[in-house]
């Protein structure tokens, strides 16, 4: 039961809400409508170029696609690390912990552009291609589609790996030795035992790597480069160096809409899991 | 040492990305902000015109780290608040502020330094502080000195090839000039597609404008089009480069600025582009490590400048940015979906 009037309590964050997230939010809805970013008549030109054009269309098939990669990939990868995390012993815990947290003391944009030294043509990986002669030439690395998910399944990775070592936590070491005492086999406790209970935080984690990878400006420019085509550098375009604030805003509202939508799908997947 | 310098240049260069994010304040009575485009100018300004503007007229200076475009989508978003109180432009973003009514309008009389700037260079809406030309840059290492832009669609040329789009102002001109040599002109870059077509497959790297030079140093291109400044820049930073101007001739454009429309330090705004114009100020940016094309007529420009003064800019190729801007959005578009795997 909670004291009454403990909603005023939240009344300056709500404030606050309205103000500065939900007025911006209308007004780039009535931009995305309007003919100039004066707001001067009302013209659906914009949704038109948007809906109707299957370059925008393959822009927002593409970043949608990149999100759900980087989800693919940062799951096979965190998925045995967080089991390891599990086995492991205090001391290693720490250093596992210590490993996936590592990477969120630096900025993005400067992992970022290490993936470029790495990636390179005379990077890390093409220089030992080279040097133990499985490669004659430079392989294509970067501005490539799986270089730019390989590079964001190490930036995202964090996002992943944390709520899955939270949610296996939670995991009671009798309910393992029940399960062997029960003569279930290894993979067996895995699947039904040890992944139920660490599903939660496994959707947690798809929802922050695919809303983050998605909307991974600088990433996905630097790295990806100009060949390939993603809704946030298109925003920008428009936005800051065409002028054209209504094309810009109906593609932060597709780019918005389209997010949020796959979001929306791993929460309420989230919440029937939590339910079973 | 050079892995410290390689770091500080890509930071740079990805920091021009990042820049636009973060808040500036005006200081104090006695100061005044300044739009500067990231990288080599922000350098340079901090360390050059800042300190004179200090001791000449005891005026601070908070400096804003923006591109052209930048500049005049934040004061186009202010809508009427001047977000900084000069302007740095090309000729094209200055043809923009002009149409959008962006600027003060200026009063050359007001500049101590007018008669040192060639006729011309200070108008109703501002001053040239500055020349930027603009050619090709090559690894000498890796490649012999290309001749010219037609070279750049050779095999050996274009497989090492970092290609930007029409997002800047040096990006425009160069596409420009490749278009003339296939048959096109200022408002006809058609040709300039077919033949892009046709080299693509082949093409090192197509990357946005800002993460250009950081390809260069990293070895990913050896060949790219660009400015004076960021050759000199790179070569201070270790990097093995050369700039070689097409038989074609180079690109030529002033740099202006202009006082933003509504600006609170009129007064300061004038100081401030007078001592960027004054000889002492405009002969130690023409020289290491900067290379500064100077407008002011009593300074020579630096070695590295393929030119010996300011008059020598009529030599050089210079465009209609009037005729360009209204067709430069298509053209931005064009490119994105040509360039599209």
């Amino acid at each position: 039961m909670e004291p009454k009037g403990a909603w005023r309590l939240a009344l300056p964050l709500a404030l606050a809400q309205v103000l500065f997230f939900l007025a911006p939010l209308l007004i780039l809805a009535a931009t995305s409508l309007a003919t100039d970013e004066n707001l001067s008549a009302v013209s659906g030109q914009a949704w038109a170029e948007v809906l109707g054009d299957s370059f925008n269309l393959g822009a927002a098939w593409n970043t949608l696609r990149l999100g759900a990669m980087t989800v693919l990939a940062t799951t096979v990868l965190a998925v045995p690390l967080a089991l390891l995390h599990l086995a492991a012993g205090p001391g290693l815990k720490k250093l596992i912990l210590l490993a996936a947290v590592l990477p969120l003391l630096t900025s993005v944009v400067v992992r970022t552009f290490a993936w470029i030294a790495i990636l390179g043509r005379e990077g890390v990986i093409n220089n030992a291609l080279i040097a133990t002669g499985l490669a004659t030439a430079p392989v294509p690395l970067l501005q490539t589609e799986h270089g730019l998910i390989l590079a964001l399944t190490q930036i995202e990775m964090p996002l992943m790996l944390l709520p899955l070592i939270a949610a296996m936590a939670r995991i009671d070491p009798v309910l393992l030795d029940a399960s062997a005492a029960l003569g279930a086999s290894l993979l067996r406790t895995l699947r039904r035992v040890v992944l139920p209970i660490a599903l939660p935080g496994l959707l947690a984690g798809a929802t922050l790597v695919f809303a983050s990878a998605a909307t991974a400006f600088i990433s996905q420019s630097v790295i990806g480069g100009g060949r390939l085509a993603y809704l946030p550098y298109l925003v920008w375009q428009q936005a800051m160096v065409v002028f054209n604030w209504p094309l810009a805003a109906a593609l932060a509202l597709t780019l918005m809409a389209s997010v949020l939508a796959v979001v929306t799908a791993l929460s309420a997947l989230g919440r029937k899991v939590a339910h079973v | 040492m050079i892995r410290m310098n390689r770091r500080a240049l890509l930071g740079a260069s990805l920091g021009a990305l990042a820049m636009p994010a973060l808040p500036r304040t005006t200081m104090a009575a006695g100061s005044m902000s300044a739009a500067v485009y990231p990288g080599g100018w922000d350098e340079a300004l901090r360390g050059v015109l800042a300190p004179a503007l200090k001791r000449a007229h005891d005026v601070d200076v908070a400096f804003e780290p923006l591109f052209a475009v930048d500049q005049i989508a934040k004061a186009r978003a202010a809508r009427g608040v001047a977000p900084f109180d000069v302007f740095v432009l090309d000729p094209g973003p200055r043809v923009q502020g002009i149409d959008l009514n962006l600027f003060e309008s200026f009063d050359p009389s007001r500049l101590a330094n007018r008669a040192k700037l060639p006729e011309g260079y200070a108008d109703r809406h501002g001053a040239g502080v500055a020349a930027q030309v603009v050619g090709i840059a090559y690894n000498p290492k890796k490649l012999p000195k290309p001749a010219g832009w037609r070279d750049l669609f050779k095999p050996e040329y274009a497989s090492r090839l970092g290609l930007t789009g029409f997002g800047t102002t040096f990006g425009t001109v160069s596409l420009i000039e490749m278009a003339k040599v296939w048959g096109g002109s200022e408002t006809d870059v058609e040709p300039l597609f077919t033949e892009l077509r046709k080299i693509l497959p082949q093409v090192a790297a197509v990357a946005q404008p800002a993460a250009i030079p950081g390809l260069f140093q990293q070895g990913q291109i050896d060949v790219m089009y660009t400015n004076t400044y960021t050759v000199s820049l790179l070569k201070s930073r270790g990097v093995v480069i050369e700039f070689a101007l097409p038989e074609t001739g180079g690109v030529a454009f002033g740099t202006t600025m202009h006082i933003a429309k509504g600006a609170k330090n009129i007064e300061q705004s004038y100081q401030y582009i007078d001592t960027m114009i004054a000889t002492d100020v405009q002969s130690a940016l023409s020289q290491a490590p900067y290379f500064f094309v100077p407008v002011n007529t009593e300074v020579t420009p630096g070695a590295e400048v393929p030119m010996r003064s300011i008059a020598d800019l009529s030599k050089f190729v210079t465009h209609d940015w009037s005729k360009i801007n209204p067709l430069r959005p298509r053209w931005i578009d064009r490119f994105n979906r040509e360039m599209a795997k």
